[in-house]
């Protein structure tokens, strides 16, 4: 399939500083909760006119090269398991390619609406139901007054770790955790699946390895750095044989978000473990009320919702006014607990080394 | 000890960067025509050329923050 230009927007001066500002906030993110810069680069990039399809492989190919930063970043301070990012990459990877094609072919039968759609259902659905759940995970352990300590194992995590299947059971040492691949795979699978629609699959990947597996919010988001690295590395492969990628807008994204990422991953370092949690939460719902603003606009392009061109533009704007809040709420607590975690200095600052 | 801080490194990694930059900005038409080409070997261009932006940036941001003062704790 060959390009038109028309996918491809023509750059103004606004445009580039819009994009190295959120590619920073959208780096501090990711550097801090492993992913999820993505999920407000995607539509953000969706509000100035990149097509959908466009904006996940430009997301795509600017994450790749950001994540293996991070993670290098990350296992200086000894958060990443990376046989476990390995091991659910291999199997995310294949996701990400039959999520890939799946996208391709809503393109060809529905067309640009159709694709944006897509995209925008698949982030109000993920963000909050998984959003959701974070944040109640988050509420219950700073009721507990437990917050300075590391992750409890969830209920499922206990029992997926007392599930023995010989012939494939696997140690993950920095994890910490025991478990079938059995387990692995298909949430491997899901993750990749989810990144290739919406560019961010940290949303299933993250928190399946805190609440399914039991590995710690730290190295989870650590280790979903090398997930993303191996996902964005193939998909960007997917979409550029499509020559789908646009390479400026991709650049200009990486030059702000490798500010951002550096700084979150120090600010990994500073912060009590279920920041993590609050983090991803806030940003997650508030998202996902901004992209479910734009699902009527989508409809009514696709002919299923007659809505006046006046309320289009409304839900447009609130549409960006919220992704506006979701990133400013992100960047302001983690800056806010980096600044706090400093001046306490007395916080833990690794994992306790796996036995 | 503290450690110098890498005013080299953040000078000539930003000179790099800098001029990466400045030639997707000047050859942006000429860049995109061949980065979104769908024959022979074109499609990894963009592949190839994330990693190249991303070094030499990524050298840049580090040794920004640490020239700043801001780093991580390791203990």
């Amino acid at each position: 399939m060959d390009p038109s230009a028309s996918q491809f927007i023509d750059l103004q001066a606004g445009n580039v500083l819009a994009l190295l500002a959120i590619g920073f906030v959208g780096g501090l993110v990711s550097g801090f909760i492993g992913s999820g810069g993505a999920f407000v680069l995607t539509p953000a990039m969706m509000s100035m006119g990149v097509p959908g399809i466009v904006a996940v492989a430009t997301n795509l190919c600017h994450k790749f090269p950001k994540a293996l930063v991070g993670a290098y970043q990350r296992n200086k301070y000894g958060h990443v398991d990376v046989k476990l990012g390995l091991v659910m990459a291999a199997s995310a990877a294949v996701g990400v390619w039959v999520g890939a094609d799946i996208q391709h072919q809503i393109k060809e039968s529905f067309g640009e609406p159709g694709s944006n759609l897509y995209v925008s259902l698949a982030f109000v659905i993920v963000l909050t139901v998984v959003g959701g759940y974070v944040l109640h995970d988050a509420i219950a352990v700073y009721r507990s007054g437990r917050s300075d300590e590391q992750d409890r194992v969830s209920r499922l995590a206990r029992w997926v770790q007392s599930v023995e299947i010989p012939g494939t059971m696997m140690h993950f040492r920095t994890a910490n955790v025991r478990v079938s691949a059995l387990f692995t795979l298909p949430l491997g699978f899901a993750t990749g699946l989810l990144a290739s629609a919406i560019a961010v699959g940290g949303f299933i990947g993250v928190p399946g390895m805190m609440y399914v597996l039991g590995v710690t919010g730290l190295v989870a988001s650590a280790t979903e750095l090398v997930i993303a690295f191996v996902m964005g590395f193939g998909g960007t492969i997917k979409y550029a044989l499509h020559g789908l990628v646009d390479i400026r807008l991709a650049m200009i994204l990486l030059a702000g978000s490798l500010f951002g990422i550096q700084l979150g991953v120090i600010g990994t370092t500073y912060v009590r473990p279920f920041m993590i949690k609050v983090v991803m939460a806030a940003i997650m719902l508030i998202v996902a009320v901004s992209r479910g603003l734009a699902v009527p606009v989508y409809l009514t392009e696709l002919g299923s919702l007659d809505l006046a061109p006046r309320t289009m533009a409304q839900l447009h704007t609130a549409s960006f006014a919220f992704l506006v809040l979701a990133l400013c709420t992100g960047g302001i607590i983690i800056i806010a607990a980096m600044l706090r975690g400093h001046r306490l200095g007395a916080v833990p600052l690794k994992e306790p080394a796996p036995e | 000890m503290e450690r110098s801080k890498p005013y080299p490194q953040l000078i000539a990694s930003g000179i790099a960067s800098g001029i990466l930059y400045v030639l997707l900005y000047l050859y942006e038409r000429e860049v995109m025509e061949a980065f979104t080409r769908t024959d022979g070997w074109y499609p990894a261009l963009p592949v190839l050329a994330a990693p190249v932006f991303s070094f030499a940036h990524g050298v840049f941001t580090a040794s920004f923050w640490e020239v700043l003062g801001v780093k991580g704790r390791t203990k």
